[in-house]
């Protein structure tokens, strides 16, 4: 294939997803239409226009076909129809059927098939008119009668399969990069030919080789990274192909179906982002499919008629998440659970016994797919054991949550295996390690003085309180069998949270936040099973990637039971608000919207200025006014002691949202919690000030920091 | 006539085996340089707690994470501050590359296959299965490695060098 062939075909692919892309958007956006028909026509005319000159006269005879309906519709002759969409879309599929043979065979196939003759008719057909008989494309001279079975959206299964499979298939082989990591990788190699070039002049004698070998090196390794980042896709690349599968399974199956995407620049490596490709495909489709009710049930149900599946990506405790989510009817575990043990699957006593949570997981077993007569009824479960497989393949894993009514949630969960994710590097027993942030909740410094007090004993197991819960500690020296460093200042607690399990983990050190990239680790060490990867660090040198669930696991950390309330929490989660909730005044609770909160500091009283009878606060090189409502200063101090020993504990609010607004200080006794609450509606009694129920006791909102005016003028 | 000598030539190569010699302790050891990628010579190698006896640790080599063999702790000698020096193996069929850490790296000797004789029969199990018998030199004798047997992966099979693991205590 020559050259201009191989750019043909993917521009024309590149065109193709434009207009699937456009031709969705204009059925769910009429009023766009002049813009969105421009856009596919200009598609369609390429094609035509290339072929033409490339002699494909097949290809050229459908697009010529489909120009001429899509000049009517940009005339303003024809209106968008459900019909007309459809007929278009079958265009692009038949366009993409011939550009995909092209791409494998060469040629383009079979001049004047059946297939096409069909197409162009019914495109005529829609355009309502003789198709005129230029450009060599000549008609049978009778108008052939559309063909029904071709029109009728009821029938389309067989095309959406098809489609499906063209559509995910055309992204093999091509990658589109960002000009700038392109950019920066030419620098990069024309860098490397320079320092290649000084160090064939100068030899290796040379004083300044090993100054001209550290660069080669540098420079080699920021090239490996830059192309390393281009493998790096944005999972909105997969997530384009949606929209139109799920239109026409809508179709199929007589639902009203919406899909909604966020996190679409989620990056994921290229190989894994193939490797997804099939049971996100599968699960979508099992959504709209099984999860969706009929509009009329849906009514019934008290939902709006239009269903909403939902494709949330991003980044978790090492690994990227994706989410495919329904608000259908859910999976009526009861039924699964008749299902599995009519098939034999597991023993009635069993089954009885098994959680609801186990019962989910009973759809993944491989005999459970080919039960018919569940999908229809509870929702889901043709195929999740391939699913499974699949995903597991690439060393992922597979969750299902769903309530009956509410709908069901599928997460995906693949490792990074090459993504990128932000780490804190600590250190402990004079090696490095890393964090993973999406676990790290909050950092504690434990001073050594301070150590043997706020350690306490629960037998020979080490606890710290924090804000009145206990928090298991577990020394990562210990636990690695590492060297103890040598006496040092203090320590730091690292508070991380995975799967269900909460513990501080003690560090000697914090280095800084990195972003990393994960590399895999050889089989004798991942069979450790306490390091999910390596990673080279800025400086050069290798730090582990700590795997934090398997490292609870080790040191024998139990999930909380928290559960009851978490599912209490989601279902509410709309209207909830997470509060931080401390002390000010001596007998109430009072709590701060969380994201306004930015650090929690413990101030030396000896750093709280005063000026005209108001306290502030040194903060960052920013002077920050403080609030005390609770008179909390007036009371530390006067319990006595130097003022560098007494210290008060501050929250540093920031305005959300913005960086650069003015900040304050809160003074407060003691911080006592993060939770959920919702605020208590119109409430004559709370007098002017907000309350809300955060954990079922009654909490004032702190607002003060909305008087934005007053305290501008103090600053 | 030409062909006739470069057939010749050919055959006297396949029995030359070029291999690259190396010190660990107090014998020589030889594998054959095909099977070598690169001498990295000493490296800062970054340990892994909990990782079985035999693996000294990892280190960077070209975007990969490459897991090391201390040949030390193989042979059962001690740990020496002089070790260090990395060579980077790699088998063709199961594309696995690995570091194997020796005291230091000689030169590239070629030998006669002829000079090669059998493990005998009463070195001990350890060093049987790691040892591939030993050339002849004129200098004194030198062990073959077959870098196979000493991939992480076989090691760890071979159940043979788990004790002494430093998270055994643990």
């Amino acid at each position: 294939m020559d050259d201009l062939t191989k750019e043909f075909i993917t521009e024309s692919q590149e065109g193709l997803d434009r207009m699937e892309r456009c031709l969705t958007e204009l059925e769910a956006r009429p009023q766009d239409s002049a813009q969105l028909v421009g856009e596919i026509f200009r598609a369609v005319h390429t094609i035509k226009g290339t072929t033409g000159f490339l002699g494909f006269s097949r290809l050229e005879k459908l697009a010529h076909a489909g120009e001429y309906l899509l000049g009517s519709l940009r005339e303003g002759r024809l209106a968008v129809t459900e019909e007309l969409v459809s007929g278009l879309l079958r265009l692009l599929d038949g366009l993409r059927a011939i550009v995909q043979l092209i791409e494998d065979t060469g040629n383009e196939g079979e001049q004047g098939s059946a297939d096409d003759k069909a197409l162009i008719a019914e495109l005529a057909a829609l355009n309502e008119e003789e198709p005129p008989t230029a450009g060599g494309a000549h008609l049978a001279p009778i108008v052939v009668p559309t063909d029904p079975a071709a029109v009728e959206p009821g029938a389309g299964s067989p095309s959406v399969a098809v489609a499906v499979q063209s559509a995910v298939g055309s992204n093999d082989k091509t990658l589109r990069i960002d000009v700038d990591v392109l950019n920066r990788m030419m620098n990069l190699v024309g860098e490397l030919v320079l320092t290649r070039n000084q160090m064939l002049q100068s030899g290796v004698e040379a004083t300044n080789f090993p100054e001209l070998a550290r660069r080669l090196d540098s420079v080699t390794a920021d090239l490996r990274e830059t192309v390393m980042q281009a493998r790096m896709q944005p999972v909105g690349n997969l997530f384009g192909k949606f929209p139109r599968m799920v239109r026409d399974l809508a179709r199929t199956c007589g639902r009203e179906v919406r899909i909604e995407f966020f996190g679409q620049e989620t990056g994921l490596d290229k190989s894994l982002l193939e490797a997804i490709k099939d049971p996100l495909t599968h699960a979508v489709r099992n959504s709209v499919d099984h999860g969706i009710e009929p509009p009329a049930e849906r009514l019934r149900a008290g939902k709006s008629s239009e269903g909403c599946v939902t494709l949330k990506a991003f980044h978790q405790g090492g690994s990227v998440v994706i989410e495919v989510s329904d608000d259908g009817g859910g999976i009526a575990t009861e039924k699964v659970r008749a299902k599995a043990v009519e098939r034999g699957l597991v023993p009635a006593d069993t089954a009885a016994a098994m959680s609801e949570r186990e019962v989910l997981q009973l759809i993944f077993l491989p005999g459970f797919s080919t039960a018919a007569a569940v999908t229809t009824v509870s929702g889901r479960g043709v195929g999740m054991d391939v699913v499974r497989a699949n995903i597991e393949k690439v060393n992922g894993s597979v969750e299902l949550d769903s309530k009956v009514g509410v709908g069901t949630t599928l997460r995906l969960r693949v490792p990074l295996t090459l993504a990128i994710v932000p780490a804190l590097v600590v250190r402990s027993g004079r090696q490095s390690f890393a964090l993973p942030q999406t676990t790290l909740v909050e950092l504690v410094y434990i001073p050594t003085r301070d150590a043997a007090k706020v350690i306490e004993r629960v037998g020979a197991a080490e606890v710290y309180r924090l804000r009145d819960r206990l928090l298991p500690m577990v020394w990562l020296d210990r636990l690695l069998g590492l060297n103890n460093a040598t006496d040092h200042h203090g320590f730091y607690m690292a508070v991380l949270e995975a799967e269900g399990c909460r513990y501080g983990l003690v560090v000697d050190d914090l280095l800084a936040p990195e972003e990393i990239v994960v590399k895999p680790l050889s089989t004798v060490l991942r069979e450790i099973g306490l390091f999910s990867g390596a990673t080279v660090l800025g400086n050069g040198t290798l730090a582990l990637i700590l795997d934090i669930a398997a490292t609870a696991a080790r040191a024998g950390v139990k999930p909380v039971a928290e559960e009851d309330e978490d599912q209490v929490v989601e279902v509410h989660q709309t209207d909830e608000e997470s509060f931080l909730v401390f002390e000010d005044k001596a007998r109430e609770r009072t709590a701060l919207p969380l994201e306004i909160v930015e650090r929690i500091e413990s101030v030396p009283l000896s750093q709280v200025e005063y000026a005209n009878g108001r306290p502030l606060l040194q903060y960052r090189g920013e002077l920050l006014p403080l609030r005390d409502d609770g008179r909390v200063l007036d009371e530390v101090e006067l319990a006595g002691g130097n003022l560098d020993d007494v210290a008060a504990t501050i929250l540093i609010c920031g305005e959300a949202g913005s960086k650069t607004g003015q900040r304050m200080g809160v003074v407060v006794r003691r911080v006592l919690d993060v939770s959920e609450g919702s605020l208590i509606q119109d409430d004559g009694a709370a007098g002017g000030g907000e309350l809300a129920l955060v954990k079922d006791r009654l909490t004032t909102i702190f607002r003060g920091f909305e008087q934005k005016p007053d305290w501008k003028e103090v600053a | 006539m030409k062909t006739a000598v470069k057939q010749e030539m050919m055959l006297e190569e396949a029995e030359n085996v070029s291999l690259c010699s190396m010190f660990a302790g107090e014998d020589i050891f030889g594998i054959d340089t095909a099977q070598i990628r690169e001498v990295l010579g000493k490296r800062d190698l970054e340990r892994v707690p909990m990782a079985p006896a035999f693996v000294a640790g990892v280190v960077p080599y070209r975007g990969d994470v490459l897991t090391t063999v201390s040949f030390r702790a193989l042979l059962g000698l001690p740990e020496s501050a002089e070790a260090g020096c990395v060579l980077v193996l790699e088998d063709d069929d199961v594309r696995e590359r690995f570091g194997l850490v020796v005291d230091s790296v000689g030169g590239v000797v070629t030998v006669n296959s002829r000079m090669l004789e059998v493990n005998p029969c009463t070195l001990e199990s350890r060093c049987k299965w790691l040892f591939d018998g030993a050339y002849k030199m004129p200098s004194g004798l030198m062990v073959r490695l077959d870098p196979q047997k000493l991939r992480p992966t076989r090691l760890a099979e071979s159940g043979m060098f788990r004790q002494g693991s430093s998270g055994d205590a643990a």
